[in-house]
């Protein structure tokens, strides 16, 4: 790898090799454009892919070539706002390569969406790896301010990509949804940014956490100004998860963006969110070089409930709101808002550990880090399969049939009928899937902390969930499919798609039957992040 | 290699070597089917005649402390080190006799399924991937795997009874289907807060370390009730049973003996190996109410079956009925009772998928199980009549049969216990005579009496193939009706170090209850007297 080393202020050398994945996704984002210029109409959309494709690979080969090794490079004197603010450790190795390895498999599957575009398959991928960028520029945070900035970046590509059928009806609606429940849920972030600034005087989230800390060893109840400060910068990071009660833009998002864009929004966009909750509560609600202390973050205390409340109604709005669907990507839109409630659940976790005193958040925190990858993987197969079938139903019927277009997949394409039903299993978390391992780490991190009704709720919800991903395996196997309905030589499946699909079923298959190097992986990039936190 | 690996490694084998033979190659799919199944039943009667051959070593390796478990055919490989968790297989003597059922009625199930032509490959793919889980439960000693295996069990469930299962005008089969797979994933999710908890407790996963730790009175208290009303479910007790006839009503034959033969079982096996061992002390508390719940299985799950008139509906409701005498046999926490109660398991199990391979072998061709329907079905098929009234004979408890002298080691059982479960013991003697009520009037309705001229053409078994599934479970029946003694030393190995604990935990609560005989293996020599002289 080559050196890039130079003078910052105050004789700093950061080193911003360890920038090296960012600068190639950021080069391969502009390009992308340039194929649109340079080839004939009918090259395009395949040229473009592939090189985003080629230059997410890259960045993903180099990520994990940097190995978990990588550690605080450009964390730099508290209180410096222009250069502090990123901070490359191994969890955000982890992170990063999550993205990068996700975004080009979302390439994959994003190619039979876009090789029935006419034109814009260059704005579509650049804007799609500005955004991934973004999203990997959120894995290092480590102060509000560049907190603000990455959020944003993804953010606003994601209302752009919502909306990029601006022919369509609803695609436009979702993009306008999504800007205007975005906008309002950004304006609360940046004003608990400020409060939080106020109280701590500090953007930085080590000299955050130490200031908590030290406010709850002189045994001092938490300030007003913090609670509502925190509480209002976690609305503005529930926005992105979907947690109650910012959840209200995702089913008609969902439903009405183009299916890559909602599978972007599914995987990359959620997991900015979860990834910033993540260092929030590593900085807000534990430390642990006090692992022995008797200090009870008071902080943390009151986080518990409100986490452990949220969770649970964002769990129950999710898999209750997703048992009447009729369309498919609507049932996901609904499902994921459960899964973010599985997510939060984890992160009440987190808090329960610091409200005890002894705590890295370690359980937690790794489980929430397994959930992504198992998430990941599980919709990326999900909506590879619900892209082809969308084209398939629109060639034939001009989606007429776009809800009945899976009654009776089976015998129509058992290959798309199989990985969508291992998908969905996958998401209801059930053995030897993926999800199963995901979830049952989230169970064992609110059981251990003493979580008991979180987790008998946690456990219930499989079952309702259990029961409407059934009712769609019920649909393709058990159904005869519709008069009308797009026949087996109507499912065009490119070569990307196959691949992914069958990667991806084999790799769900093994990260629920042999997750010890999975589960290693998320555990030593959450040792990471709870190690470091407080530094 | 271990035994017990392969008992999982083949399945699952069999399964994925399904995935990539051509769906038209029918006569190729049931080959693997079959071969996967016979080398299963094969490497069981090995560990079966193994562990007669020398029992010694089943008790010697018995490590620390009276109440450890001598388990047999160890093997571990390590997973994930630091959360305790690694692939550990092993059996006692329950284990091997699970394991054996399982192997005999999944070969006997994969025979009678010859008859299914309808996408056959993903019935044989979902066929295995359940007996794969099947299997690992029985020998898992590791929580996680224990849980992984039940969860894997039920899900194929979901696809067999949905597709090849039968819609009559009982039973629809979507809905049967849908309740079973989410009852069963809610007893399971149950248990599963309380293993976690358990781990939570002693921080690891390994069964045999989980069996030697101690917890204290308040966590046993408080988590024996999740755990065992988890595997309930699945027993299934009442009130939690209502998935359990609907689901063997529409399920296709060889479903529903495994349904009724194995899977029911899992349950009790839970129960026994992970509710009552390692809470001996909430045990004692808790099981003379289980008692009263098994009343209303036996009396409440007898009297609905003679109400019904479709047959897979009678020998439902009459599975949910005699499981209440499993259940029974538990709450006696007795030998003899717990002993009965686990080869009751066996017996039920090869007894209710005979029964049930042979409603299937008629519904085939009739496409009625109505007894309003049927009747002097023996005069166009003998073969299958006769071995239906064998069956029908060992479920009403006819002395000569398996299920009479377990039946007879439960009721025994439940007699000496205590006083409270005298009233029990009653009861279940008159549920053997419901159980006849119901039985006799589905031999005269179906069997015997006018035959409609439209059941003329029909057709017995007449081949080798066709008939060797039921005379080999008719044959199991009767040899350990009239020869108990090897299932029943078998069973007892598996079975004193959990009856020891409970004995210990009924001192220490200061509950101990008077015994005439001490609890060691002396009525377990009685009883195995009686079954010798018939």
């Amino acid at each position: 790898m080559f050196s890039l080393a130079f003078q910052l202020p105050e004789g700093l050398t950061p080193n911003l090799e360890l920038l090296l994945p960012e600068f190639i996704v950021a080069g391969t984002a502009l390009g992308a454009i340039l194929p649109e210029l340079i080839l004939p109409a009918g090259r395009r959309a395949a040229a473009t892919a592939w090189t985003c494709f080629a230059g997410l690979v890259c960045a993903f080969i180099v990520v994990v070539a940097m190995g978990p090794s990588a550690e605080l490079a450009l964390a730099v004197k508290d209180g410096d706002l222009l250069v502090s603010g990123l901070r490359m450790d191994a969890f955000s190795v982890f992170c990063r390569a999550l993205i990068t390895g996700g975004g080009a498999l979302l390439v994959l599957i994003s190619m039979a969406f876009t090789n029935r575009l006419d034109r814009g398959h260059g704005e579509f991928y650049a804007i799609l790896l500005f955004s991934l960028l973004g999203v990997m520029l959120v894995s290092g945070v480590s102060d509000l301010l560049s907190l603000f900035v990455c959020l944003e970046l993804v953010t606003i590509m994601a209302y752009v990509l919502a909306a990029f059928r601006r022919n369509d009806l609803r695609s436009t609606e979702a993009g306008l949804k999504y800007l205007v429940v975005g906008a309002v849920s950004t304006a609360l972030l940046l004003l608990g940014i400020g409060l939080i600034y106020g109280w701590t005087g500090s953007l930085s989230l080590d000299a955050i956490s130490a200031k908590v800390w030290a406010s709850a060893a002189e045994g001092a109840v938490p300030p007003g100004l913090l609670l509502l400060g925190t509480a209002l910068l976690f609305c503005g990071l529930f926005f992105k998860v979907g947690g109650v009660p910012f959840h209200v833009w995702i089913p008609d998002v969902y439903q009405g963006a183009p299916s890559p864009v909602t599978a972007f929004l599914v995987t990359a966009s959620k997991s900015a969110g979860v990834i910033l909750l993540l260092r929030m509560a590593q900085a807000l609600f534990v430390r642990p070089e006090i692992m022995d202390s008797t200090v009870h973050n008071p902080l943390a205390q009151q986080w518990v409930l409100i986490l452990g409340v949220v969770a649970c109604i964002t769990l129950l709005f999710g898999v209750l709101g997703a048992m009447p669907q009729r369309g498919i990507k609507r049932m996901l839109a609904y499902s994921s808002i459960g899964h973010a409630g599985y997510l939060l659940m984890g992160l009440a976790a987190i808090a329960a550990e610091g409200g005890r005193g002894a705590a890295s958040g370690q359980y937690g925190t790794e489980a929430l880090l397994y959930y992504l990858m198992a998430y990941f993987v599980t919709s990326i197969v999900a909506f590879g399969v619900i892209i082809v079938v969308g084209a398939a139903s629109n060639r034939v019927e001009g989606g007429a049939h776009g809800d009945r277009a899976y009654e009776g997949l089976w015998s129509r394409s058992p290959f798309l009928a199989v990985a969508l039903c291992l998908a969905l299993l996958s998401l209801a978390g059930v053995p030897p899937m993926s999800g199963f391992f995901a979830k049952f780490l989230i169970l064992r991190a609110t059981i251990d902390k003493g979580l008991y009704a979180l987790a008998f709720i946690g456990a219930g919800a499989v079952v309702v969930s259990l029961y409407f991903y059934l009712l769609w395996i019920k649909s393709m196997y058990f159904k005869a499919p519709p008069p009308g309905a797009p026949s087996g030589a109507d499912f065009k499946i490119p070569a990307s798609t196959r691949v992914v699909l069958w990667a991806g079923m084999a790799a769900m298959v093994i990260m629920g039957v042999w997750m010890p190097p999975f589960y290693d992986w998320a555990h030593q990039a959450a040792a990471s992040l709870t190690s470091l936190a407080g530094r | 290699m271990n035994p017990l690996l392969l008992t999982i490694l083949i399945p699952a084998a069999a399964t994925l070597a399904l995935f990539f033979v051509d769906a038209s190659a029918k006569r190729a799919i049931r080959s693997i089917a079959t071969v996967a199944t016979a080398l299963l039943l094969v490497i069981s009667i090995g560990m079966f005649v193994g562990f007669h051959a020398e029992p010694d070593t089943w008790t010697a390796n018995a490590g620390a402390g009276d109440g450890a478990h001598g388990y047999k055919y160890g093997f571990e490989a390590s997973w994930i080190e630091d959360m305790g968790l690694a692939f550990r297989l092993g059996v006692d003597g329950m284990g091997l006799a699970m394991v054996l059922l399982t192997a005999l009625i999944i070969f006997a199930g994969v025979m009678v399924s010859y008859s299914v032509e309808k996408r056959v490959k993903e019935y044989y793919i979902c066929l295995l991937a359940l007996v794969t889980g099947v299997f690992g439960v029985f020998t898992s000693l590791d929580l996680f795997f224990y849980y992984f295996f039940y969860e894997l069990a039920v899900i194929p469930m979901f696809l067999l009874i949905g597709v090849w299962g039968s819609t009559t005008r009982t039973v629809d089969q979507n809905y049967a289907t849908m309740k079973l797979v989410l009852l069963l994933t809610a007893g399971a999710v149950m248990a599963l807060v309380g293993l976690i908890s358990v781990w939570s407790e002693v921080g690891t996963f390994n069964m045999v370390l989980i069996e030697e730790h101690e917890f204290s009175t308040a966590f046993q208290m408080a988590w024996f009730p999740v755990i065992f009303l988890g595997f309930a479910a699945l027993v299934p007790m009442w009130p939690l049973h209502s998935w359990s006839p609907a689901g063997h009503a529409a399920a296709p034959a060889a479903v529903s003996m495994l349904h009724a033969g194995v899977l029911m079982k899992l349950g009790a096996f839970g129960i026994l190996r992970i509710a009552c061992t390692y809470f001996p002390e909430a045990a004692t508390e808790y099981l003379p109410y289980l008692a009263l719940l098994c009343c209303m299985n036996i009396v409440y799950g007898g009297l609905v079956a003679i109400s019904q008139r479709d047959m897979k509906l009678i020998i439902g409701y009459s599975s949910s009925s005699h499981m209440g005498y499993v259940l029974l046999g538990v709450a006696s926490a007795t030998m003899i009772g717990v002993e009965g109660a686990v080869f009751l398991m066996f017996a039920h199990g090869i007894m209710t998928a005979l029964t049930f391979a042979l409603i299937g072998w008629f519904y085939d061709q009739t496409h009625t199980r109505m007894l309003d329907d049927l009747g002097g079905l023996m005069k166009v098929m003998p073969f299958a009549g006769t071995c239906f009234i064998i069956a029908s004979m060992a479920s009403a408890g006819l002395p000569g049969f398996a299920n009479f002298a377990s039946e007879l080691m439960v009721i025994i059982g439940a007699w000496e216990s205590n006083l409270w479960l005298a009233i029990p013991a009653i009861l279940a003697i008159w549920g053997l005579v419901i159980t006849g009520v119901y039985l006799l009037r589905a031999v005269k309705d179906a069997w015997f009496g006018e035959m409609p001229e439209r059941w003329s053409k029909l057709r017995d078994q007449r081949t080798l193939a066709e008939r060797t599934p039921f005379v080999m479970l008719t044959a199991v029946l009767l040899l350990f009706g009239f020869w108990p003694q090897p299932m029943v030393s078998m069973v007892e190995q598996g079975v004193k170090p959990l009856v020891t604990r409970l004995d210990a935990a009924k001192e220490q609560v200061g509950k101990a209850v008077k015994r005439v005989v001490p609890a060691n293996d002396q009525p377990a020599r009685e009883i195995r007297a009686v079954g010798e002289e018939r």
